[in-house]
């Protein structure tokens, strides 16, 4: 059994550090921006002068879940990441294509897609387990899986998050690709969370399994109900399913099709981006916990909730979480 | 449980696929050339995989746009992949790993777009990381559990180990990892602005190393259970025992000078592999040829093999620093002389770093038994990892 | 000399993005690395641009970095010696 023992969101929500944010989540306004924490509360100058947002996002989302779980040092850290560090990547990039000289070597080293994991772990002088997978919406469940794995091998506490930046280009790409549906709607954020195979009077949710499916052929319903019946469970045993399809999907078809359980698209409250559904997460075990009931316009306890992200219905992911008491 | 190798798969500046790999191990022939496909300011020592992207989509019959990261994926996956079939009874998967994904084809984006208003963007499409994975698994045919990891250069190494980790643990009953990375300009200036790009030949474990040669190339290994190979009746080509993966939380870039990550990475694989630092009889090292990363992998193997470090050698003079796919390249090459009996000669070697005055394997010496091969790869964000692969 | 100083200290602090430093925090015999600036290798090699793109100086060899780099004194010093 896995644990969810600690969440930390940094979203265009005002969700860091705020426990009944999920209460008083607002609908996005257009062209909302990303609320952020006064970082140099929470890192060092001389370390926060390189890093660009995804970083910044990523460390002082870790380091709340740390506190949060009391854990100084977790034994393993994994992130997911769509697009990784974009902002260093763009800047380094239009720097080789203009500079004829030497190229500051700053942006290149920040750039890498695990840089976020490994500046934890510098953080931490954790010589643990590292890992940073990178597989378009999916990103961060294999990072979950991956985070299950680990808990299966032993390990007791391990640090697994999401993060993806926005930067202009990918605003001017969705218009210069005429994608009308992604208008205004692109953010970005990060989420964070202490799974454990230890329950301890901080734990929030159970964690009970996540499947990823890619270059998909099957009926997403049924490849639901499989996953459930894995599980002992039903369509009918889900209280709600929160879903995110960065808008590639008809919400409504979903709704349709997956009734009479309740389907919430969480993706009114967070925008658009590849690891939204940690975001999701966050909420939902938040919601297990009482919060954000005027959302589904619900009020007894709810028990299972089955985050289900679907990207044009190729690739799929599935993560189930049930809640403490239950 | 046990983890078998049953394909294998590979492209590099040395050769199309696995024999052309091997012979020229065995002869000792580099890949590394002044750049030819790849167009530079000025003279480039780079190890080019030495098809036009042009001849290897015709050979493919793939459709554009394409980043050569996936084209040299889908060669050295087919490769390993065979004449493999999917099958409901064998839950299959693949995990591949970039570092930089389409940068090819993103650069060529970003250039038409600072210098004309009507850029080509059907080149940005190709960018992702997971992407360029779709695209290979798309072309051999695989669904379902598809996975992409980017950690630097120790990326290839870590989808192997993923992959191992999913067999053990009953996720998955087959799965293709590998690894892939083209030459970009991003990485060239990149190692360039950290002035650890040799204009020179790589001379990795020497103590006059200037630094590394970049590459390009991919190489792919099929994973197999028992189960699995009961079904597809595949002839065991070397085991997976042991892996590690561990971090040196020293610096963003650099090596620590005492080795920790390394050490542990090692030490971790040889725990898991449940054998003595001595069974090891070949290390196919990291040896980037940078002065750092040769000194503190020296150091490392030092501080696991004590006074008889074993044979060992780097193979990046032969291919140059293929970044992501280094790991999934090497291991291939561990199964090589798993298979075969034989170490890699280190290339452009002449004197031991005054350090740690380790001296690598010089010949492609036969031996007399090899059965357990230790594979270095570590990567910016001090990620370490260790792969030890068992005579089948 | 001290025109030279006080515009490497502009630089600096922008070239290495020193929030909230100014010229007067950078003492003209204050170390560059460890204790005093606490800049590290990094730094080195976004100095080595700074000093290639303003100074038209090169440094090819980073070790060959390390005593240019110890105060603003050593690196005025250094420039006004090669500059070209």
């Amino acid at each position: 059994m896995y644990y969810i023992n600690a969440c930390s969101t940094i979203s265009n929500q005002s969700s860091f550090k705020n426990n009944d944010w999920v209460s008083n989540i607002e609908l996005l306004a257009t062209n909302s921006e990303l609320i952020s924490p006064d970082y140099k509360q929470f890192i060092d100058a001389s370390d926060l002068r390189r890093m660009s947002k995804i970083i910044r996002m990523g460390i002082v989302c870790s380091k709340d879940c740390l506190e949060q779980s009391g854990i100084n040092n977790p034994d393993a850290i994994i992130i997911g990441t769509g697009l990784g560090c974009l902002t260093d990547t763009e800047k380094f990039l239009k720097n080789t294509l203009t500079i004829e000289g030497l190229i500051p070597p700053t942006s290149f080293i920040q750039s890498t897609h695990n840089t976020i994991a490994g500046q934890i772990s510098l953080a931490l002088k954790n010589h643990k387990y590292n890992n940073t997978h990178t597989q378009n919406n999916l990103s961060f469940e294999h990072a979950l899986l991956d985070a299950t794995l680990c808990l299966n091998e032993g390990l007791t506490d391990v640090l697994v998050g999401a993060a993806d930046e926005k930067i202009s280009l990918l605003d001017e790409l969705v218009e210069e690709f005429g994608y009308e549906n992604f208008k205004n709607k692109l953010t970005e954020g990060a989420s964070f969370f202490m799974v454990s195979n230890v329950k301890n009077k901080s734990s929030k949710a159970q964690l009970i399994d996540c499947l990823t499916i890619g270059l998909n052929r099957a009926n997403p319903k049924t490849i639901i109900e499989d996953f459930l019946v894995n599980h002992n469970l039903t369509l009918e045993n889900i209280d709600l399913i929160l879903f995110a399809s960065n808008g590639t999907i008809d919400n409504n078809e979903v709704i349709n099709d997956l009734k009479p359980v309740v389907v919430l698209s969480f993706e009114n409250y967070c925008g658009y981006y590849n690891t939204n559904i940690a975001f999701g997460m966050h909420m939902a075990v938040d919601m297990l916990n009482g919060e954000g009931n005027k959302l589904i316009n619900n009020s007894k306890p709810l028990k299972h909730i089955l985050l289900y992200n679907n990207l044009l219905n190729n690739s799929i992911g599935l993560t189930l979480i049930k809640s403490i008491e239950a | 449980m046990d983890i078998y190798i049953t394909g294998i798969g590979v492209i590099s500046a040395i050769g199309f696929n696995v024999q052309e790999n091997y012979q020229a191990l065995k002869n000792k022939k580099t890949g590394i050339e002044p750049a030819r496909f790849f167009k530079y300011k000025t003279k480039l020592l780079v190890g080019e995989v030495k098809l036009s992207n042009q001849e290897i989509i015709s050979q493919l019959n793939v459709s554009v746009p394409i980043s050569r990261t996936s084209l040299l994926g889908i060669v050295a996956a087919k490769e390993a992949w065979g004449d493999n079939k999917s099958n409901k009874l064998i839950r299959t998967g693949i995990i591949s790993s970039t570092s930089v994904g389409g940068m090819d084809n993103s650069e060529i984006y970003y250039k038409q777009k600072l210098q004309t208003d009507n850029p080509d963007l059907s080149l940005i499409t190709t960018h992702e990381s997971g992407g360029t994975t779709n695209r290979i698994a798309e072309e051999i045919g695989i669904t379902g559990f598809i996975n992409t990891i980017s950690t630097a250069c120790s990326s290839g190494a870590n989808a192997i180990m993923l992959g191992a980790r999913m067999l053990q643990q009953n996720k998955l009953d087959r799965v293709l990892v590998g690894g892939s990375d083209c030459l970009t300009k991003f990485t060239i200036e990149g190692f360039k602005s950290l002035m650890i790009y040799s204009d020179e030949w790589v001379k990795p474990f020497d103590n006059e190393r200037k630094g590394l040669n970049l590459g390009e190339g991919s190489g792919f290994l099929l994973l197999e259970n028992e189960k699995s190979i009961a079904i597809s009746k595949n002839k065991k080509l070397a085991q997976l025992s042991g892996w590690g993966n561990a971090s040196d939380a020293y610096h963003q870039t650099a090596s620590s000078p005492d080795g920790k990550g390394a050490t542990l990475a090692m030490l971790n694989a040889l725990k898991k592999s449940n054998i003595e630092a001595s069974s090891i009889s070949y290390i196919n090292t990291h040896g980037t040829g940078t002065p750092n990363n040769d000194l503190s992998e020296s150091v490392a193997l030092k501080n696991i093999f004590q006074h008889v470090v074993p044979s060992f050698s780097s193979t990046k003079a032969y291919t140059g620093h293929t970044l992501a796919a280094s790991g999934t390249i090497e291991a291939v090459y561990a199964v090589l002389a798993l298979q075969n009996n034989v170490t890699f000669p280190n290339l452009n070697f002449s004197t031991p770093i005054t350090e740690t005055m380790l001296i690598p394997e010089l010949e492609c010496n036969p031996k007399q038994n090899i059965n357990y091969v230790l594979s270095n790869s570590f990567g910016f964000g001090g990620n370490n990892t260790s792969l030890i692969l068992k005579k089948a | 000399m001290e025109d030279l100083k006080t515009k490497l200290k502009e630089q600096i602090i922008e070239q290495l993005n020193l929030e909230g430093y100014n010229v007067s925090d950078i003492k003209d015999d204050m170390p560059l690395f460890g204790d005093g600036l606490g800049l590290d290798s990094i730094d080195a090699l976004e100095l080595i641009v700074l000093l290639e793109n303003n100074y038209n100086i090169k440094i090819t060899n980073p070790e060959e970095g390390k005593s240019v780099f110890n105060s603003i004194n050593s690196m005025a010093d250094y420039i006004t010696n090669n500059k070209k």
